[in-house]
């Protein structure tokens, strides 16, 4: 068990660094296009919803920030031309919020294991951002189930 | 939106800005690693649903004036940021207020059927309440974590997980 709260070595803390780094990158990406989203959304139910989504993902992205500084990074990742691509689309008002649900949940089958539990298993000797992250993980299940809710229920609508 | 509606948005506003501030007292003292790292999470889900209800209020028209006392606080503060109280005292101060998980939902449930007339808040606030039910899982699963191993031991594949 670790004293600090921190991997030991130098190439475990370089791999925690870079996955933080990655992972704050995309999540402050996510808020953004989902600011967006709000401004165009004319269903205010799901703009309830997609309010309290930008707000985790914008905390998440500040908590992976704060815990790479304290390990001795700096932010500097760049989000892949996928998710930027799929932000485009998410950001995009002139895109149906059903077709952004649909494309949203097909990043992850819903029986498959969540990007996060990978990244999760990678992270070794390091409790304090394993927890962190597995807390995250919860925030983002919950994200995920609220996502399938709402686009069941889209559905139904004929919305 | 009706008055007690209203006011409520603005308590639980107040609750979670000095739910931070305790949590951020614990932080600063806590002696396990992982405990660490989760409570910094909840910390930051009590500042987002702040801070998203201070924005929503701000967007009704309506006062955000709610506070604790400052004699309830400080001593939320002194006893939770306190290096003599452990860390699973703490956890099961926290989780008495909470038998069941889903106790962390139920005051919002409460003032839901209030929103009728707005969606927006009422989804917003159904999100809030999962996030705190998340919050009492979470430290439920992490106290039984400690007291059946006795060593501060945490593993992502924990017992609720599992379970």
């Amino acid at each position: 068990m670790l004293q600090d709260g921190a991997p030991t070595t130098r190439p475990e803390r370089e791999v925690v660094i870079g996955l933080l780094d990655a992972f704050q990158a995309a999540e402050r990406a996510g808020a953004e296009a989902i600011a967006r989203w709000i401004a165009a959304c004319p269903d205010a139910r799901l703009r309830g919803g997609l309010r309290v989504v930008r707000a985790r993902d914008l905390q998440h992205a500040a908590l992976a920030e704060a815990r790479l500084r304290a390990l001795g990074g700096v932010p500097g990742a760049r989000i892949s031309r996928e998710l930027a691509g799929l932000c485009g689309v998410i950001a995009h008002p002139g895109i149906s919020s059903r077709s952004k649900l649909a494309m949203l949940l097909a990043r992850v089958p819903e029986h498959a294991p969540s990007p996060l539990a990978t990244l999760l298993r990678r992270i070794e000797g390091d409790a304090e951002t394993q927890a962190m992250l597995e807390t995250i993980g919860d925030d983002e299940q919950a994200t995920l189930e609220w996502l399938r809710a709402t686009s069941d229920a889209l559905e139904r609508e004929g919305a | 939106m009706t008055e007690r509606a209203l006011g409520f948005l603005d308590d639980l506003r107040a609750a979670e800005v000095a739910g931070a501030e305790v949590l951020a007292a614990w932080i600063d003292v806590c002696t396990h690693d992982g405990l660490r790292g989760g409570l910094r999470t909840i910390r930051g889900r009590e500042l987002a649903h702040a801070e998203l209800l201070a924005e929503r209020l701000r967007e009704l028209g309506a006062p955000a004036t709610a506070a604790l006392s400052d004699e309830v606080r400080q001593a939320a503060v002194a006893r939770f940021g306190s290096p003599a109280v452990a860390d699973e005292e703490k956890l099961g101060l926290t989780l008495a207020q909470y038998p069941d998980d889903a106790d962390g939902r139920r005051p919002i449930a409460g003032v839901l059927p209030e929103l009728a007339d707005d969606p927006e808040t009422a989804e917003m606030l159904r999100l809030v309440a999962e996030g705190e039910a998340a919050t009492v899982a979470w430290l439920r699963a992490y106290a039984a974590g400690l007291s059946r191993r006795g060593d501060g031991a945490h593993r992502p594949t924990g017992g609720r997980r599992a379970s």
